[in-house]
């Protein structure tokens, strides 16, 4: 049997392709790349579990001699000032984040959608006014925003800044959804429409089940936006029991003498939000910016 | 089921008008199909019909209901698309339910008729699958069963079989047609296929440029076309439109083409001829209506073969004729070459004759 199937089996011809140099020029620049985003994140890991002195030593310790995670502990050690300034900060960047999420999402789906099906004068003109905060640099509005939120009294509120994050992140928003319903065809909410639903029904139950990768693209977009959001966080607030985590992470180490490894640690927490959002909705936010770009 | 009637119905678009004073009447039970090339308005009054458009003027009745402010959901209707739209997150089972549920049906009612709708189109092993697991023509079946799991006074049919295969499509249109005879269903059908239209329908309305050019029985349509745009639209291979001259030579009209040869006509065919308000005159021939000689005879007219297409069955001649072409067709044992000089004879009962100035059928009386 083995000497017949050994006679049967012919030798696959190896198949060997020349050593392509532009190949390996490619990889290497590939490997380059990683490693520049990606040793900055290790070591500001690899700080936060050692020693403020460890941290300070040159030549550097790659593995810290005696790894410790007092630094975390003491950042969410709810009774000492420390822990709870952090916690707070914490807090108000959820705060702050998910509201600028929410209303970002609210507003941006039925206005994408209107954009996409109805068309109304000046259509065009305003869809593409849209983006004109978008040709300007965001520093550009911190006077006037602030002068703004003063005459409105919004100024040490938690509003002003989720009212600034969604001048900035509904105009992407609402491009990046139009785009998704512009590719829903139109016939499906016809023939909703023609099976017996409103209008509203039509959007409802069968358009915006379509359109959640793009919901939830738009979502990770401006809660990322404003999470990481720094110059208006700190021109806006000044109470500490209101600062958001860039400005509160920066006020509170750099008084003393640097604490390092507390630096990293809470850097690395402030990270673990944006990091765990992206993990468990990254399908969805490939599929959002690829969508459309080919014909199914 | 219901009859439809349409009166004067215009929509335009700005200065654009898609449709042009339409009126015409679909009877309870008929299967009328709306046929014309595209942007002729066909699928534009469909969708006038369906209520997916509001009118500019003119009125729309369903059985004996005037509908032109109702929504679609009101109008009850069904539709089936040409892509299908399938609702791609639903199961088949959900898409046929979803029709019943908005129309709040008890739940064991909505799952009889849903399986009922299934049996009848053969697709119960399907129901749990989703529409991107079917092949074009599963799809095409479903959607065909959303619009019938309702039991609608009309059914509106835009293109459905123009996204099929060629095989397919012929299976499916005869199925269609059954699906008519079975429901006794009044059906409102677009397609810019004649070929579909001629096969299908009770009546077609033939339209272009918006206008209703003719609403007939196709049998009526491909016999007596009203305007050259009929004649030339309905039947395959076209009929060749051949544009002449008259005259009259000893008190009979003749017609002469460009090349100098001359025709004489039947009595019936000379007073058509007189009706007409210039000395232009069209003439029609489907390629059964002109016979092809190898050799002189009375009455025949000299041409030259063009090109030669056998198709098994017949071939088809082309010829040049006063600067049209002009389709013959022959049995396949006669064989005729490019360039040969062949004799056509015009069957004068079967011709038609247009008016060279209005395009419109010349009729004796």
């Amino acid at each position: 049997m083995t000497a017949v199937t050994n006679i049967a089996v012919p030798k696959a011809p190896k198949s060997r392709k020349p050593i392509d140099g532009w190949r390996w020029v490619g990889r290497i620049f590939l490997v380059l790349m990683l490693l520049y985003t990606a040793v900055p994140m290790i070591w500001m890991l690899l700080t936060s579990i050692k020693s403020g002195f460890a941290a300070m030593q040159f030549p550097p310790q790659w593995w810290p001699d005696e790894p410790t995670l007092a630094s975390y502990q003491k950042l969410l050690d709810p009774n000492n000032s420390v822990g709870q300034d952090f916690l707070r900060f914490f807090w108000n960047s959820l705060f702050v984040s998910t509201a600028t999420t929410v209303l970002s999402v609210a507003v941006a789906v039925p206005a994408a959608y209107a954009f996409s099906r109805f068309s109304f004068p000046g259509r065009r003109f305003l869809f593409f006014s849209v983006l004109l905060r978008n040709m300007f640099p965001a520093v550009i509005f911190l006077v006037p925003l602030f002068i703004l939120m003063r005459l409105l009294g919004l100024v040490n509120t938690h509003g002003s800044l989720i009212l600034t994050y969604l001048t900035f992140g509904l105009p992407l928003a609402i491009w990046l959804l139009r785009g998704f319903y512009d590719n829903i065809p139109i016939q499906l909410e016809q023939a909703a429409r023609i099976d017996g639903a409103t209008r509203f029904q039509a959007f409802v139950l069968i358009v915006m089940p379509l359109s959640v990768p793009g919901i939830i693209a738009t979502a990770i977009y401006s809660f990322i936006g404003a999470w990481n959001e720094y110059i208006f966080a700190y021109t806006f607030l000044n109470k500490n029991e209101q600062l958001t985590l860039p400005v509160g992470i920066q006020r509170f180490f750099s008084e003393n003498t640097t604490d390092f490894p507390g630096l990293m640690a809470a850097s690395f927490m402030m990270s673990v939000p944006v990091v765990v959002l992206f993990l468990l909705l990254q399908r969805y936010f490939v599929r959002a910016l690829t969508e459309g770009a080919v014909k199914h | 089921m219901a009859h439809v009637v349409l009166k004067e119905l215009v929509k335009t678009y700005g200065a654009f008008k898609a449709v042009n004073d339409v009126s015409l009447t679909v009877n309870d039970g008929e299967f009328v199909a709306l046929v014309g090339p595209s942007g002729c308005g066909k699928t534009t009054t469909l969708n006038l019909i369906a209520g997916l458009l509001p009118i500019t003027s003119g009125e729309i009745s369903i059985g004996d209901r005037v509908v032109n402010d109702l929504d679609p959901k009101d109008r009850d209707i069904a539709m089936v698309f040409q892509n299908y739209a399938l609702y791609p997150q639903k199961s088949v089972y959900a898409n046929l339910a979803f029709p019943l549920q908005m129309r709040k049906l008890p739940r064991d009612e909505i799952d009889r008729k849903v399986k009922e709708a299934a049996k009848v189109l053969d697709m119960t092993h399907l129901l749990e699958r989703k529409p991107r697991e079917l092949s074009g023509g599963q799809q095409q079946r479903v959607a065909l069963g959303r619009a019938l799991v309702r039991d609608p006074a009309v059914f509106l049919m835009d293109e459905p079989l123009s996204n099929l295969d060629a095989k397919l499509r012929v299976q499916m249109r005869s199925e269609i047609k059954r699906f008519h005879q079975d429901l006794k269903a009044t059906i409102v059908y677009v397609t810019h296929d004649q070929l579909e239209a001629v096969t299908m329908a009770d009546k077609m309305a033939v339209m272009n440029g918006g206008f209703l050019q003719q609403y007939d029985s196709p049998a009526q349509v491909f016999a007596h076309p009203v305007n050259m745009f009929v004649a030339s639209f309905i039947g395959s291979p076209a009929m060749s439109l051949i544009p002449l001259e008259t005259s009259t030579s000893d008190g009979n009209a003749v017609l002469s083409g460009a090349e100098g040869w001359r025709m004489d006509l039947s009595s019936l065919n000379a007073r058509k001829v007189q009706r007409a308000t210039t000395s232009k005159v069209v003439l029609g021939a489907r390629h059964s209506a002109i016979r092809l000689h190898k050799s002189a005879v009375a009455g025949a007219i000299p041409a030259r073969a063009y090109t030669v297409e056998p198709t098994g069955d017949v071939t088809f001649v082309q010829a040049m004729l006063s600067g049209a072409i002009v389709n013959i067709s022959v049995p396949p044992d006669i064989a005729v070459f490019p360039d040969e000089q062949i004799w056509l004879e015009f069957d004068q009962d079967r011709m038609h004759l247009f008016d060279g100035a209005t395009e419109m059928a010349l009729n004796a009386d």
